[in-house]
């Protein structure tokens, strides 16, 4: 993989941190199409759709279903605020597939509840 | 016979040592579950916290923070929500609660609003229920290990209702953990949304973001998940404290126990004791009826 600066990545879900650490490259889809993220990018906000996350570190690829949420790039800092993610040996395809279970695990609602 | 009394002394002795392994089992599991529970707590933490960042930049960038989530209404009706736990056997932990949330009731209808009741937790729908306050949603099994699909379910519920203007408010009365020792039961405002404090001099007011799609999208879709992860911050808070309440009673009742079991053994022992004396005198009494005829 060719030499690119490195740049921090937090992956946070309300249970827990899921994945934190040093990135060269990261994509993302958001609600408007997929974004593509170096080191020193403009600060940004943008909402996520339900997909696969792909985050490039000096060792290798990672991949990541998420559940929508929200992408913040700032000072050299990506934060993916998501409700739920889950982390893949699976490649793109199988983190795309998690992802729609999650799509699909949350449109049941959890918990019990009457009127 | 005096062993008609030690008997039943030492029956009280057996019954009493059986509870006391109960409470002490009890009083085991719920000290491991503190320990999960407080992860669990510190876990989320984060996550709110990002969200919280987010939303301050947000303001700090367009100057401005709007949406209907925000906009501080005339309160005619409070939505009051009511986080107890299930099980008893914690102590004051869900009287405390209810104390301070039937109290709060009371003061909105002496000001003249309406209140929709929530409850959660089994012990809030039975107090409630028996005082016949009627509720608008109840929800049961959530408060001992929350999941946040049931602060999802709980914010749904509570979102639609404010959105369609049924609520004009909504409070939480929960119970806060502090420490180990001290749990409080507390108000917690969740709806409106009190937007963080923009610090102008933290040097990223003058940050100008690129937005996608845009700002009030991106507000409008942060904010009800910004409820949702402060509502279940509330209900992880609240199970920790459970469990913490109930390690404490079922200590305080292990001890009491202890102590009577205590006091029991030294009334088995003068009732034996006594019984003894009473035997050695009929003795003595008998052989000496027999050396004298």
């Amino acid at each position: 993989m060719a030499d690119h600066p490195l740049f921090t990545v937090d992956i946070v879900t309300p249970e827990s941190i899921i994945w934190s650490g040093q990135a060269e490259f990261v994509s993302a889809m958001t609600t408007e199409g997929e974004i593509g993220v170096y080191a020193a990018h403009e600060p940004t906000m943008a909402a996520l759709s339900t997909g696969a996350v792909e985050i490039h570190t000096e060792d290798g690829t990672l991949t990541v279903g998420i559940h929508g949420g929200f992408l913040q790039i700032f000072q050299d800092t990506v934060t993916l605020l998501t409700d739920r993610a889950e982390m893949t040996d699976g490649g793109r395809v199988e983190a795309l597939r998690l992802a729609e279970d999650m799509r699909d695990d949350s449109a049941d609602g959890g918990g019990e509840a009457s009127g | 016979m005096a062993s008609a009394e030690l008997r039943l002394i030492r029956r009280r002795i057996r019954s009493v040592q059986s509870t006391m392994k109960i409470t002490r089992a009890m009083e085991l599991i719920a000290t491991s579950r503190i320990a999960k529970a407080r992860v669990r707590v510190q876990q989320a933490q984060p996550y709110t916290e990002k969200m919280t960042d987010v939303i301050r930049n947000i303001g700090a960038a367009t100057g401005s923070l709007s949406h209907p989530l925000l906009d501080v209404r005339e309160v005619e009706t409070a939505g009051v929500v009511v986080v107890t736990s299930d099980r008893g056997l914690a102590g004051g932990y869900n009287s405390n609660v209810l104390r301070l949330a039937e109290r709060a009731i009371a003061a909105h209808r002496a000001a003249g609003r309406e209140v929709r009741l929530y409850n959660v937790g089994d012990k809030a729908i039975g107090y409630f229920g028996y005082r016949k306050f009627a509720s608008a949603s109840e929800w049961t099994g959530v408060t001992d290990t929350p999941a946040y699909g049931d602060a999802r379910t709980i914010t749904n519920r509570l979102l639609e209702d404010y959105e369609s203007g049924t609520l004009d408010s909504v409070e939480v009365y929960t119970t806060r953990y502090v420490s180990a020792l001290v749990q409080d039961a507390v108000l917690w405002p969740v709806l409106p949304v009190q937007p963080p404090e923009i610090d102008e001099e933290a040097g990223e007011g003058g940050t100008s973001y690129e937005y996608e799609p845009n700002a009030e999208t991106i507000l409008g879709r942060l904010l009800p998940r910004y409820v949702e992860g402060t509502i279940f911050g509330i209900l992880l808070e609240a199970s920790a404290s459970e469990h913490a309440a109930r390690r404490r009673a079922m200590k305080a009742a292990t001890e009491n126990a202890e102590e009577l079991v205590r006091l029991l053994s030294r009334e088995a022992n003068q009732a034996r004791q006594a019984e003894i004396t009473t035997e050695i005198s009929e003795i003595v009494g008998g052989a000496e009826a027999m050396a004298g005829g």
